[in-house]
């Protein structure tokens, strides 16, 4: 008897209860929707954080000013820059690990071109500051080491800048006013995207010397600078840099081992983890709810064919009486049952790309589909149903002849 | 063709041991058409399930052919019943989702004839019990005799030497089942081995010799001088 023989009669049995059939394939159906969700969740977050290393750069550590509280109450985060350069040149010369810092002022302000205005953030800093940040030029330069030295009115600017200033058109060359400074375009930045709260690419970076010569004279007096990137040579050290760095700057601002700091130190990779652990945790509670589902879906195969089979007792009779082999009618139970379980796991492969769709319009979470998983669910399915399906095929290929031809 | 000898058959049923066939020696030759009769538990349809592979002697010997059928395996048996011998039930035992090619197909599938050959003979075979223009009804659009038909069609399909008929007309009216009795005869008159099964006398008449049995016992077995 050839396979396509036994799947046209497991067809025709499957298809005179047809109701009973999807019932049956329910908890395929929600185990292998829920295999497809969870698989797309662990990879989307996979992906995203590549992307963030990718944007903001990996092995940074970035070290803000802080007012530390004073007797309990704040004085605000812009309040006093604590920062300085020498704090920067000290934390080169202290920590071997340390590869590059990158300071930082910054200010919002207006900036005028071509008859247009503009509100974006102003960055004074220096050349690491795009290695460091992972930014590419679309066209231009970086700042020449005279222009960094003299303080030359020159800028280079994101995306998002030039589309509302200049439209389409080239920046290169061009003045903008930056609170009123004619600054020149040298260089235009590639596009980032955005986060989920800010435009990466609404940004113009200036000579970290003139901006604090020119724009922020006032709000970063003397060398204080808002913060500072720190790159750490390998990943393997970015953890004891992240602590090494709070003992050189405790030490540099005279602050005991358990004051208050007037400094933050954030580690990107901690977000990264934080968010790769939260997707983790969700894949978790997804591959438990699939492989319950998937057990539970599986025993519902196993009871609908028992039941089945006690049906067609009579009927297993005839075909035995015409010559059906035990093989016969251990393989045609079997094929049912395994049809059952790939029904059940196309409907759930269905699903699980409908509530992917779903879920990453509806939440803005980032999903990647995974071929991969449509395969894992076929392999998971069709196992089920041969494993669940193998006891009562048996009963049915075992029985015995006479017995099954009297059977009312 | 069929030789029984010194043929048991017990059932135990909880306690009691039941004796279905006692010490039964039987010889058919190619060609006969056997009727066995009997009253309820006279253990006339055990020797039929026995004679048609279904069922396994509990001592004694019954050589089918050249098959020694006691020694047998289920597989082995599956082939004789496939191959050799047709079966036509009281309650004509269609499968209920097939049409009526479909279940003349059946004994094909497992004999594993090509789909172009296996449909050929299956409407040949309905044919032959004309019910060529009825190939794609199911059992339950055709009548009790249209059934029956489709259920000896079912049995020949495959060229078998023995046809084993048990009650093939007990479900059916008298006027449908001389036509049953007819198609039957008519296949024996082709050389194909008989034996029927059953408690009416004019039934049993069809045969060339008549069996009696009696309490698991053989109790007549004579040439039937009415036919």
């Amino acid at each position: 008897m050839s396979i396509t023989d036994l799947i046209y009669l497991s067809q025709k049995s499957l298809r005179s209860n047809i109701l009973r059939s999807i019932l049956t394939s329910l908890g395929i159906i929600i185990g292998v929707s829920s295999v497809i969700t969870m698989i797309s969740i662990g990879s989307g977050a996979r992906i995203e954080v590549e992307q963030q290393i990718e944007r903001f750069g990996s092995n940074n550590l970035i070290v803000r000013s802080q007012s530390s509280s004073n007797r309990g109450v704040s004085m605000g985060a812009n309040s006093v820059n604590t920062l300085t350069l020498k704090d920067m040149e000290a934390l080169k010369e202290e920590l071997p690990a340390i590869k590059a810092i990158a300071p930082r002022v910054s200010l919002s302000t207006q900036i005028v071109a071509n008859g247009n205005n503009w509100l974006a953030t102003v960055t004074g800093t220096t050349n690491d500051y795009f290695d460091l940040g992972n930014w590419k030029f679309e066209n231009g330069r970086s700042f020449e080491e005279e222009e960094l030295a003299s303080g030359s009115r020159v800028a280079i600017i994101g995306k998002t800048v030039q589309k509302n200033l200049f439209d389409t058109d080239s920046p290169i060359d061009e003045v903008i006013r930056i609170n009123k400074v004619p600054f020149t375009v040298i260089g235009l930045l590639d596009a980032k995207g955005g986060t989920a709260w800010a435009d990466l690419d609404d940004t113009v970076i200036v000579p970290l010397k003139t901006a604090k010569q020119r724009l922020v004279a006032k709000k970063f007096p003397g060398d204080q600078i808002r913060s500072m990137t720190i790159n750490v040579r390998s990943s393997d050290l970015l953890f004891k840099t992240e602590k090494d760095v709070d003992t050189v700057m405790r030490k540099l601002h005279k602050i005991s081992a358990n004051g208050n700091p007037d400094f933050v130190i954030r580690n990107y990779a901690q977000f990264l983890n934080a968010r790769q652990e939260s997707s983790r945790v969700m894949s978790i509670l997804l591959a438990t709810v699939a492989g319950i589902s998937l057990i539970v879906g599986g025993i519902g195969i196993m009871n609908i064919m028992l039941v089945t089979v006690t049906e067609r007792t009579k009927e297993i009779g005839v075909c035995m009486s015409v010559g059906a082999k035990k093989r016969d009618i251990l393989l045609q139970f079997l094929i049912e049952s395994l049809m059952i379980s790939l029904i059940g796991g196309l409907i759930g492969i269905a699903l699980g790309l409908g509530v992917i769709y779903g879920v990453s319009e509806y939440f803005k979470w980032k999903m990647s589909l995974d071929y991969m998983s449509i395969v894992l669910s076929f392999v998971f399915s069709s196992s089920i149903g041969i494993i669940f399906g193998f006891y009562p095929a048996r009963k049915a290929a075992n029985l015995n002849p006479i017995d099954a031809l009297r059977y009312e | 063709m069929i030789n029984i000898n010194s043929l048991s058959k017990e059932y135990i049923m909880g306690d009691n041991k039941l004796l279905a066939l006692d010490n039964i020696d039987l010889s058919i030759n190619e060609g006969d058409f056997v009727s066995i009769m009997g009253s309820s538990g006279s253990g006339k349809s055990t020797l039929m399930n026995i004679i048609g592979c279904l069922d396994v002697p509990s001592s004694g010997e019954y050589h089918f052919r050249d098959n020694n059928v006691s020694t047998l395996n289920s597989n082995k048996l599956a082939e004789l019943r496939n191959k050799d011998i047709g079966f036509v039930f009281q309650n004509f035992n269609l499968l209920p989702r097939l049409n009526a090619q479909e279940n003349v197909v059946l004994p094909l599938l497992y004999s594993g004839k090509n789909l172009k050959e296996r449909n050929q003979l299956a409407i040949d075979a309905l044919e032959s019990v004309g019910l060529k223009d009825r190939v794609h009804h199911r059992p339950n659009q055709l009548s009790g005799g249209q059934q029956q038909r489709v259920s000896i069609a079912r049995a020949i399909a495959g060229s078998p030497k023995l046809i084993l008929a048990d009650e093939p007309t007990g479900a059916l009216d008298s006027k449908t089942g001389l036509e049953i009795m007819k198609i039957l005869n008519d296949l024996n008159a082709k050389g194909i081995t008989i034996v029927l099964v059953t408690h009416e006398d004019d039934i049993a008449n069809y045969g060339s010799r008549i069996i009696k049995m009696k309490d698991g016992k053989i109790l007549e077995d004579k040439k039937n001088v009415n036919n």
